[in-house]
């Protein structure tokens, strides 16, 4: 077991084994589970995760019962296909993914919680650019799960990972510096550079407040996965460039976490601060609840 | 530093309904322990809600979910959403109220199910801490309160009262969980006038099937909750 990013990238390096192969050891023996339970456990969770990008990105896309979010993915892939966008076509694919991704959890769909259902589109939005950029396969896309999920490992054991103990910096913070470390490592980088990945990119949403419309995670929750992919991605080239965050990845997460605890119950998703206590927050929310 | 999160799963995963882990599949699995507690889905049950569940449990869908647990579903069941009806269907009497104060568990996720089953009450405090991991702070029941560990899994372990001391009565179990190396700690409530003892042994890692079966032959007031 690893309690800090500096343990994981000492282990990677003395043990010459990139942190997806330390986190799936680290399974197999405290659950005594054989390398294929394991991987075979994760290759469904990657399943379900590419059959949400499908559903939110086909026909119309999906709806959710409020009529809040939907059908954003949809009109992204149209978008991509007649119009030359700015922040090019790959970042695009990120996007659209980390949306329709969302979108299905807004409507109630199966989605695989990563680390936690309102930043569930971050990661598939950070590997669909991989599979597009790096034609990453199936294999790495594995593997990209299980670097990311030790990360997360981290963050969720030394601060938080739910909007209502930490805010959103702690689930899409969370999920996005995840994705950024473990970009690096599909990318070829090593550990160190995964652990900078990190600390850049939770230093970039440190103090996102959770402040979803009517309680519910729809607004602004599914856009907010677009940015968090959008930041894991340009935090894992700043990494895989040279570039570091000065402040240490271990060092950030005590700040999230100080962050969070001092973030009041108005912004840890109870739907009363941010932008759910907007006038047209507010409206969503009696006429959604009639109350 | 905790460890309340082992598993590369706990971070990647579960596979679940949405819209929420912390108020859906973590609800999920609250309303899940309270069934292993009581024996299966009760007849009556009032679902008392706190802070973060109390403002927001219509919206993330915390009713259907725990109404899912209750009834035994997995998170990524396609009855989930129609749970309330589903149960309301059969017969069971469900009730959801909106709590002012503070959780008496202290977390804003808190949810307290006081349940009827066949005439025994059974009270499970629980909370939502993240990412669909719960923890099972107090259970009341049948003159028992209890302060487990808290996550899961966990063994549930009512003495039979034969008049053996508590220690010789549950003594087989923690020896066999020892042996086993999953024992990781161990909660106590003695009720002295009846000579009676309950016990939560948390546990490192999940029993198999077979571990389960063998513990259940032993004794009808042992329950896994997982």
């Amino acid at each position: 077991m690893f309690n800090s990013v500096k343990e994981l990238v000492e282990t990677s390096e003395r043990e010459n084994l990139p942190v997806s192969e330390i986190m799936i050891r680290d399974e197999m023996e405290r659950y005594g589970e054989e390398r294929e339970q394991v991987w075979d456990r994760m290759a469904k969770n990657l399943d379900t995760m590419d059959a949400a990008v499908v559903k939110g990105s086909t026909d119309k896309g999906v709806f959710s019962q409020t009529g809040l979010t939907g059908g954003e993915a949809a009109l992204l892939r149209d978008y991509r296909k007649n119009k030359v966008s700015l922040s090019g076509d790959v970042m695009m694919e990120a996007v659209q993914a980390a949306i329709a991704t969302n979108e299905v959890n807004a409507s109630m769909g199966v989605i695989c919680a990563t680390p936690t259902a309102g930043s569930s589109g971050t990661l598939p939005g950070v590997l669909a650019a991989l599979k597009r950029r790096l034609e990453l396969p199936r294999e790495g896309q594995i593997r990209f799960l299980f670097a990311a999920g030790a990360f997360g490992m981290v963050v969720a054991n030394n601060a938080m990972i739910a909007g209502a103990t930490g805010g959103c910096q702690a689930e899409v913070g969370s999920a996005s510096a995840m994705g950024a470390a473990a970009a690096v490592e599909a990318a070829g980088g090593d550990a160190n550079m995964s652990a900078e990945a990190f600390a850049i990119a939770m230093s970039n949403l440190l103090g996102l407040v959770c402040d979803p419309v009517a309680g519910l995670v729809e607004l602004p929750c599914v856009k907010r996965n677009a940015i968090g992919a959008g930041n894991a991605l340009i935090a894992a080239d700043i990494a895989l460039a040279g570039g570091t965050n000065k402040i240490p990845a271990d060092e950030v997460i005590v700040a999230m976490r100080q962050v969070g605890k001092n973030l009041p119950a108005s912004l840890r998703e109870t739907g009363i601060g941010g932008l759910a206590g907007t006038p047209t927050g507010e409206g969503f929310r009696r006429t959604i609840f009639g109350k | 530093m905790s460890q309340n999160y082992k598993s590369v799963f706990d971070i990647i995963g579960p596979v679940m309904i949405g819209p929420s882990s912390s108020h859906t599949a973590g609800a999920v699995a609250i309303g899940r322990a309270a069934n292993s507690i009581i024996g299966g889905p009760p007849d009556k049950a009032v679902i008392r809600y706190y802070e973060s569940f109390a403002q927001t449990h219509k919206g993330h869908g915390t009713d259907y979910a725990i109404v899912s647990g209750l009834l035994g579903f997995e998170p990524d069941d396609s009855r989930v959403p129609q749970a309330v009806d589903i149960a309301r269907g059969q017969g069971i009497d469900i009730r959801f109220v909106e709590e002012q104060g503070d959780s008496p568990i202290k977390h804003p996720n808190t949810a307290i199910l006081e349940m009827t089953k066949d005439g025994r009450q059974v009270t499970v405090s629980g909370c939502s801490i993240g990412g669909g991991t719960i923890e099972i702070r107090r259970i009341q029941a049948d003159g028992f309160d209890i302060q487990p560990g808290g996550l899961l899994p966990f063994l549930l372990v009512e003495e039979p009262g034969t008049g053996q001391t508590c220690e010789d009565e549950v003594k087989p179990i923690a020896d066999k969980l020892a042996s086993l190396g999953v024992l990781g700690g161990c909660s106590e409530c003695c009720d002295e006038e009846r000579g009676k003892t309950m016990y939560a042994f948390d546990l490192d890692k999940p029993l198999t099937a077979q571990t389960v079966k063998d513990f259940a032959s032993h004794s009808s007031r042992i329950s896994y909750i997982s």
